[in-house]
């Protein structure tokens, strides 16, 4: 059986996730590398959940034996791996998963990695960082990764608790997957829409001139602009703004109804709220516009800055209107109209496209650089999303601990004693414990239950020293939440859950997923979960 | 006991972590949980039922064996597809074709030492009341609106004196999912929740069959009008690739005659089978929050959800957590018939069709009653022969303005109350 179109065994493989970021981002993932550190649960199953969508490669560094805790939380291992190096034994049950996928392991610690062969981290593309690592060294890694543009995750799951922290330089993204991206462009049509409104619709209301199947088959569009020409032309020029006026124009639409059943009609009704909008730049995109990499372009600056300065200098040249993204939605029509509507939105789209990608070349040349370095369906892809892209500029853990701390958003959640900042603050506390010099076998708080009062003690002890340390004003009433979060994070005794381990795990591994395919919108920076309320929550931290 | 034998022989040391959790109190635990090696055995002892092996159902397998669970039984009547494999981390290529339940069931078992999975290769609707009541938990990680409503209202049904069988219910949908903990007759039930799914809007069947606009419309087309007319009775095979092809190449060539761009295989495949995105990062966070509830139910080592979790995260990572309310005229766990207008003057026909348009009442086979009398019965034979005729008439000669009508379902384990009151 070969049918031209058939599926490739991949794609029968794949078909389920290729079918929400499609063939360039399955090709982005599968050129990836993700280092993990520790295979913990958490890491492991990040990893499960990246190796079965068909990741590139990942290497896993990690120097502990597997013990027998570990097979009660750990799904990739098993009996016969007790004793064995941790790092080797996960990888070889995660390539298990995925023939195509390519698993590495070094039997070692990331510090020792740190101080003899830093250089090796360039490799990676994400790197995770999980289990108990003291403070110093996610500091460490943060300051060699940040700069090189790799994203960084730092994942901590305790008990019920988990938080995944996210350091990521600059991230634009032009595939959001927007619900729609619809732009008629009833306010302001180009002159081809309006040549077909005259051609179709001027005589909407004649029954000499129209028949009443040609009538119920006017696609809804051009009934639309039709009606507004005839407002316009009683309202000084202006369409309907105000939300009484919008009422007024859905009354005249009704009345042109030649039959109450007129489904096009009542599709035209229904369109007036969501699409009379005025045209405007929409406030991501605007501020995308006014960055300054966007002002001023260098030799350096990368295929999205260049684009997206196209695209204002199109805007500025057409009345502030971005390039026409070119799709229309379903609509009661005949199948020859509704086509050839379709292709004067689709034309229109295009000749825009033509502009933008001319201003590209020229921008690039001016640049001294190739103008062919960028394609054309790099262009086609941001025009069509031009009003829904979205950069994010993260903030790296050394912003967040030493250079600055954003302690507004931490005293502003404070005083809920339900929200989430508590667990932030109890995992903080507890990375100071097992980061603390005198605990150098990185003993976790509530390890043994003799110890569980004194650790309890020492968490709350961290949590106020950082609290000073970031002039937070503090009582024991606003700190209730946060005793509470240190209760279950030295209940668990430094130990995971695999529920929670495995949601850990999906959440990290789906954030992942979207920085790589530069599809849909990450976190931004910190997201935390409480499995005993079930509840996220995302701080900017 | 064979499971405690099981417990014994392995190092106390595996369950370390789990443990700390259960001979623990944690600040936010329940007065009645007595921390020690009574929540322990519990565990151990608890009989747990895992209703689906595929996405969500391999996850939950996992997560229950690792959870502490020790006797677990699952039920699935699927076997295993190439398209699984990109999530259903328990399945590889060699075991395309074979049961999903029971290929699950030997690998969790093999990897988790101790844990006793039980496999039913078979529908949910096989199985009886007695077989449903020796479960203390049911989980289920299910993709069909139909089995959900049976296994939801079989245990709604199951409530007595002494049974009370809380069900954890997980769904996915690309980036979005969510889990839930029904205490059947206690908090409100997936009936009670029905009215949150989109309904379903059908393409008029004249688009289809003379202005097709969209791809999908050709599809369907190719499916619903040509399909019929060319081959029969044959039934379409969603699953047989010279079935799905034949469809892709007649609806390509409608595309083709109408200018329609974009019909491809993948597409026809996705119109045809209605299928949904999946992907293994939303499966592991569904799963894993329902397991989260088993393990808090079974032991009350810290309080369960109450009663719905939905998860976004496609834009950022975003939950919204909250207590649905339970529905006094919820068929299934209510007591009270809703209400439903009708035209007095449209046929009994008309409202079977539009019947089909809302979610609780969209049924394979629905059969239709005042309290006096039969209005349409699909079976026996003799009688669907005998109502027939009323499918023609119109509503008011069939009832009247505070009847109840009845609607029942063999998909159905329960009846659809209904009090008519006619538009003017
Ligand atoms: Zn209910």
């Amino acid at each position: 059986m070969s049918v031209p179109g058939a599926p490739t065994a991949k794609e029968k493989k794949y078909d389920r996730q290729l079918r929400l970021w499609g063939a360039g981002g399955q090709e982005a993932l599968e050129t990836a590398h993700i280092l993990l550190i520790n295979a913990t649960a958490a890491g492991s199953e990040t990893l499960k959940n990246l190796v079965l969508p068909g990741i590139g490669r990942f290497t896993i560094i990690d120097h502990a034996v597997v013990t027998d805790e570990d097979l009660g939380t750990n799904f990739f291992l098993d009996d016969s791996s007790i004793g064995l190096s941790r790092a080797q034994k996960t990888c070889e049950l995660l390539c298990e998963l995925n023939p195509e996928v390519q698993g590495h392991f070094i039997n070692d610690t990331i510090e020792n990695i740190l101080r003899s062969n830093p250089e090796k981290l360039k490799d990676f593309t994400t790197v995770v960082a999980t289990g108990d690592i003291p403070t110093a060294t996610l500091l460490s890694l943060d300051a060699i990764l940040y700069p090189l543009g790799i994203p960084l995750f730092v994942v901590k799951c305790v008990g019920f608790t988990m938080s995944c922290r996210l350091a990521l330089s600059e991230h634009p993204i032009v595939e959001t997957h927007p619900a729609s991206t619809v732009d008629l462009r009833l306010f302001n049509p180009f002159p081809e829409l309006s040549t077909l409104v005259d051609e179709k619709a001027a005589s909407m209301d004649d029954k000499e001139k129209m028949t009443t199947h040609e009538h119920d088959h006017l696609p809804y569009v051009l009934i639309l602009l039709q009606a507004l020409n005839e407002w316009k032309s009683t309202h000084g020029n202006q369409p309907p703004s105000s939300y009484p006026q919008k009422n007024e124009f859905k009354s005249l639409l009704r009345s042109k109804m030649w039959n109450a059943d007129e489904e096009n009609f009542e599709e035209a009704i229904a369109a007036v709220l969501p699409h009379f909008n005025p045209p405007s730049i929409p406030s991501e995109t605007r501020a995308i516009f006014q960055d300054e990499k966007c002002a001023n372009l260098t030799k350096e600056s990368t295929k999205f800055w260049i684009i997206a300065r196209a695209i204002k200098e199109f805007s500025e040249k057409n009345g502030g209107l971005l390039p026409l993204p070119g799709a229309l939605p379903d609509m009661k029509a005949e199948s020859k109209d509704y086509i050839r509507l379709q292709n004067i939105y689709k034309t229109k789209a295009r000749a825009d496209l033509a502009v933008v990608f001319g201003i590209v070349r020229g921008l690039l040349t001016g640049l001294g650089r190739d103008g062919g370095e960028v394609e054309e369906s790099e262009v086609e892809t941001f025009c069509k999303h031009a009003g829904y892209v979205k950069l994010i500029r993260g903030r790296s853990l050394n912003e967040e601990y030493e250079k600055s701390p954003r302690a507004q958003v931490i005293s502003n959640d404070l005083s809920d004693s339900t929200s989430l900042i508590h667990y932030y603050l109890g995992l903080r506390a507890y990375e100071a414990f097992i980061s603390d010099e005198n605990n150098t076998q990185r003993i976790a708080p509530g390890a043994e239950d003799s110890t569980v009062d004194a650790d309890t003690e020492k968490l709350n002890k961290h949590v106020t020293e950082l609290l000073d340390k970031l002039s937070i004003t503090h009582s024991p009433e606003l700190l209730e939440g946060t005793e509470k979060a240190i209760g279950e994070i030295v209940r668990a005794g430094g130990g995971e859950l695999h529920n929670i381990a495995s949601l850990t795990g999906g959440v990290a591994a789906q954030e992942i997923i979207k920085i790589i395919t530069r599809q849909y919108i990450p976190m931004d920076n910190t997201v935390l979960f409480d499995g005993i309320s079930s509840r996220t929550f995302v701080y900017k931290l | 006991m064979a499971t405690t034998t099981v417990l014994t022989t392995e190092s106390p040391d595996r369950w370390k972590y789990l443990n700390n959790i259960l001979t623990r109190r944690g600040p936010y635990s329940d007065e009645t949980f007595e921390p020690g090696d009574e929540p322990k055995r519990f565990l151990a002892d608890l009989k747990i039922l895992v209703i689906g092996a595929g996405g969500l159902g391999c996850e939950i397998l996992k997560n229950l064996a690792l959870s502490g669970f020790r006797d677990i039984h699952v039920i699935d009547m699927d076997t295993i597809d190439i398209s699984n494999l990109n999530r259903q981390f328990l399945f590889r290529e060699a075991d395309v074709g074979k049961s999903k339940a029971e290929v699950a069931a030997a690998f969790v078992m093999k990897r988790v030492r101790g844990v006793k999975i039980t496999p039913f290769n078979c529908a949910i609707q096989d199985k009886d009341d007695e077989y449903y009541k020796q479960f203390k938990i049911v989980v289920c990680g299910l993709d069909s609106v139909e089995a959900r409503r049976w296994i939801n209202a079989t245990l709604v049904n199951l409530v007595g004196e002494e049974t009370l069988i809380p069900l954890i219910d997980g769904g996915t949908e690309g980036f979005k999912g969510q889990a839930r903990v029904i205490l059947p007759t206690i908090s409100c039930c997936y009936e009670c929740t029905l009215d949150m799914l989109t309904p379903r809007v059908a393409v008029p069947l004249c688009t289809l069959a003379s202005i097709p606009r969209q791809p999908a419309h050709c599809i369907e087309w190719a499916s619903v009008i040509q399909w019929p007319k060319e081959k029969g009775d044959l039934k379409i095979d969603m699953d047989d690739p010279e079935h799905v092809t034949w469809l892709y190449t007649k609806a390509l060539a409608r595309a083709k005659e109408f200018n329609i761009p974009g019909v491809t295989y993948a597409m026809t495949q996705g119109v045809i089978k209605n299928i949904i995105p999946a992907i293994a990062s939303t499966n592991a966070i569904v799963a894993a929050s329902c397991c989260n509830e088993a393990l808090k139910i079974a032991t009350t080592a810290s309080p369960y959800l109450d009663n719905y979790m939905m998860y976004t995260g496609d834009e950022s990572v975003y939950t919204f957590t909250f207590q649905h309310d339970k529905k006094e005229d919820c068929p299934v766990c209510g007591n009270l018939p809703q209400a439903l207008t009708v035209d007095p003057e449209s046929k009994l026909e008309q409202l079977m069709e539009k019947l089909q348009e809302r979610p609780e009442t969209t049924l394979k086979k629905p059969s239709l009653r005042t309290s006096s009398k039969s209005l349409y019965l699909q079976a026996p034979e003799q009688l669907e022969e005998r109502t027939r005729p009323n499918l023609e008439k119109k509503l008011k000669e069939l009832m009247e303005e505070g009847d109840e009508l009845s609607i029942s379902d063999p998909g159905m384990p329960f009846n659809l109350r209904f009090i008519i009151s006619f538009s003017s």
